[in-house]
């Protein structure tokens, strides 16, 4: 009898009862394939979950982060007024919202007083400011150049196909858990928190199952968000002591 | 879990505080890579949350989230690296990690993971759904898109190497 079957017999899968019914028989009538399969038996039992790695402590306090972000922002979803929900007023009131929201945002950057930040939630903007000492400006431009891209891809996102807004959204997921890991690699915890508040609306964008009105308010928020980093970066690039 | 209804902020916290470092070595055991097995569970969990109101309670909440971790885990690996379930004639190890990160899943997977990197990836994975995570041969037919003997043949092959494997590292640390 092969090793094969006795694996299958071990795991008590892919052996129909008839071959099932054999190798009991078998392992009664021969003391050497009966020795043989509990070897087997042991060993296999070695590879048993007997070693749990611990995940890093600062890995495991982000996905709790992400819980209280993802909650957070539901929470933030399900109080706004609205109700009895009509999908035109909910649609052009997430877009009033957005465009006076923003226009509040660039009035409060110009006027220089970057401690009252009108947000839709507090999920991304609420950061004052996203500058460290040790983070090298080539960062910060790649970094713009890909929230330029997202905000790009974002205004066009498809919306009459969910599987190619998923695609997209993982694709913007993807590349920004890249930038993510540089700025915690680069020291630089602003920059990686600020990112990560990023991902449970970009996840949410990415559902499948999410109704037409949902994609529009939270592709209103997104675009808010990026749109408030990109422009402190802009000018917290230009407040830099220019050097030769 | 406390309550019959979806389960609440506190219990995703529960569970992570709980659980996660096994939902963590799962998907390491599977990608060989912390970073996408750090991502499949947070992957895992902002699915979750999303569909908590599914959740039938027939299972435990961790368990749950285990099974999704793993599938998520899974999705990662065929993302990162197209092709990694189709079936091999040739004998390949796993070449895909680098020599520090090699080091770096060994200290954190220990002795399974350092004979691990001598099978090739559908073996690895195929044997880790089927002895860790005591998947039905069928299933793992499904999820990886291969047949039922596809499946068979890898967890043969992983078997066998992984005892020797196993034999040869414990003679290294004695010798």
């Amino acid at each position: 009898m092969h090793d094969e079957q006795l694996i299958l017999y071990y795991y008590d899968d892919g052996l129909s009862d008839r071959e099932k019914q054999q190798i009991e028989a078998a392992l009664k009538d021969d003391v050497d394939l009966a020795a043989r399969y509990e070897r087997l038996r042991r060993r296999l039992a070695e590879f048993n979950e007997s070693e749990v790695p611990p995940a890093p402590a600062h890995v495991v306090q982000r996905w709790h982060d992400s819980i209280d972000r993802v909650a957070r922002m539901e929470s933030n979803r399900l109080s706004k007024p609205g109700n009895p929900f009509s999908f035109m007023s909910f649609f052009w009131g997430a877009a009033i919202t957005a465009a006076l929201a923003i226009g509040i945002g660039i009035g409060v950057y110009l006027s220089g007083d970057s401690t009252v930040i009108p947000v839709l939630n507090e999920t991304v903007a609420d950061t004052e400011s996203y500058r460290e000492a040790s983070i090298p400006a080539a960062f910060t431009r790649s970094l713009q150049v890909h929230l330029r891209d997202s905000q790009s891809e974002i205004a066009r996102l498809p919306l009459d196909s969910d599987a190619d807004r998923a695609h997209l959204m993982m694709e913007i997921i993807e590349q920004n858990r890249l930038f993510e890991r540089a700025a915690e690699r680069k020291n630089s915890p602003n920059f990686a928190r600020v990112l990560r508040a990023f991902e449970p609306i970009l996840v949410r964008l990415a559902a499948e199952d999410i109704a037409p009105e949902d994609v529009e308010a939270l592709r209103a928020q997104l675009a808010f968000e990026l749109n408030v980093m990109l422009t402190k970066l802009a000018r917290e690039a230009s407040e830099e002591p220019h050097t030769i | 879990m406390r309550n019959a209804g979806a389960p609440t902020q506190a219990d995703f916290h529960e569970a992570i505080s709980k659980r996660s470092d096994r939902w963590f070595a799962a998907c390491l055991k599977i990608t060989r890579s912390p970073e996408l097995a750090e991502d499949a569970v947070q992957d895992a969990l902002l699915s979750a949350w999303d569909k908590r109101h599914q959740f039938g309670h027939s299972a435990r909440l961790e368990t749950w989230i285990h099974r999704i971790a793993v599938n998520a885990a899974l999705q990662l690996l065929r993302k990162n690296r197209p092709g990694v379930f189709e079936p091999l004639d040739v004998d390949v190890a796993d070449d895909s990690t680098t020599p520090e990160g090699a080091r770096s899943i060994e200290e954190l997977g220990g002795e399974f993971s350092a004979a691990a990197a001598r099978l090739s990836e559908i073996e690895r994975v195929c044997f880790v759904l089927k002895h860790l995570e005591q998947w039905r041969l069928q299933e793992i037919a499904e999820e990886l898109n291969v047949k039922v003997d596809t499946v068979k043949q890898a967890i043969f092959r992983g078997v066998r190497k992984l005892r020797v494997s196993m034999v040869d590292l414990r003679s290294q640390d004695y010798a």
